[in-house]
């Protein structure tokens, strides 16, 4: 649970227009969710397909490192629209991200794995070392990583 | 026996209103049924987009049909399983739901537009496998695909709050 010296920047979001507007529109709320889904399932698709490569899976397809390089823009495309579109759910109900342990969590995970990916997959996943001991270990870690982003999301109503 | 008493008779069964009133069943299943799209419906979109010559384009049809199709059944089965014990939890209120009966609706659609582009156009794949622009048909049915699986994730969140 965060720190009660956050709380007001949660109630000025709640505030806004933008989380007044969504909370008074009956089916802003589900609209914006299915974007922010579909966008996960590209990204943690794109995340699946990229590193289980590492581990062998789809090799009579495609090397890893071509493989890696077609379907990264789609991760970074996924990532801006999961952004764009969970600021404003997060804005319409902030004090339940605020009361939940799971917001903060998912927050330090996604600049975790953004982090991870311009560094640690670029350098042995995305050049295609298959095969290579720090590549499974950083496929594993970015998968581990990502689900764990997707998962915290769902949890942020419960606890 | 009546659809509703068929529902009714369902989520009073012991394991199905057990995630009802478990505190952490329903959105553990739903948080596998979520992230379980990204197995089936990412790569089934990739596929669609191979049809209709936007991605991968230098890649055969049949090719990028055969890695994906593995991935497309294996999330499809996680789906389904958790999607009927979700369904099974609160039977009563989907089968009140109009967006749950839409959703099994485009649900037929998306099944039904898969079998006849298999059993029609795939078939002579080879005609137009690499090098060639795919055929009409098959990109028609890359992005009823697309459309109608944007339905269904549509058709589930606003189920959810309804």
């Amino acid at each position: 649970m965060l720190s009660e010296s956050w709380r007001h920047y949660f109630e000025w979001a709640g505030n806004t227009w933008l989380g007044t507007t969504i909370r008074d529109t009956v089916w802003a709320f589900p609209l914006i969710e299915t974007f922010h889904l579909l966008a996960l399932a590209v990204l943690l698709g794109t995340v699946l397909i990229i590193n289980l490569r590492v581990f062998g899976l789809g090799k009579r397809y495609a090397p890893a490192a071509q493989m890696a390089r077609q379907l990264e823009p789609w991760m970074l495309v996924s990532l801006g629209v999961l952004i764009a579109s969970g600021i404003p759910m997060a804005f319409s109900e902030p004090m339940k991200c605020f009361e939940s342990i799971s917001f903060p969590v998912k927050m330090v995970l996604i600049v975790l794995g953004i982090a991870f990916q311009f560094t640690a997959q670029r350098r042995w996943v995305m050049s295609g070392d298959a095969g290579a001991g720090k590549a499974k270990l950083a496929a594993l870690a970015s998968i581990f990583i990502w689900t764990a982003v997707g998962a915290a999301g769902k949890g942020i109503p419960y606890i | 026996m009546s659809i509703l008493s068929f529902c009714e008779w369902l989520q009073n069964l012991g394991w199905a209103s057990g995630i009802k009133h478990s505190s952490w069943q329903f959105p553990v299943i739903e948080s596998i049924h979520s992230l379980a799209l990204s197995v089936m419906l990412w790569p089934a979109a990739l596929l669609d987009l191979r049809l209709l010559d936007v991605f991968m384009r230098r890649r055969p049809v049949s090719q990028v049909s055969a890695q994906f199709l593995p991935w497309i059944w294996t999330g499809f089965v996680v789906m389904v399983l958790t999607g009927v014990m979700l369904f099974a939890a609160e039977a009563v209120k989907c089968y009140n739901s109009p967006f749950f009966r839409m959703k099994l609706v485009l649900l037929a659609f998306a099944g039904f537009n898969a079998f006849l582009f298999h059993s029609t156009v795939f078939r002579g794949v080879e005609l137009w496998d690499k090098d060639a622009p795919t055929p009409r048909r098959a990109k028609l049915a890359g992005a009823a695909s697309l459309v109608i699986w944007v339905g269904v994730v549509a058709m589930g969140r606003a189920l959810a709050y309804a």
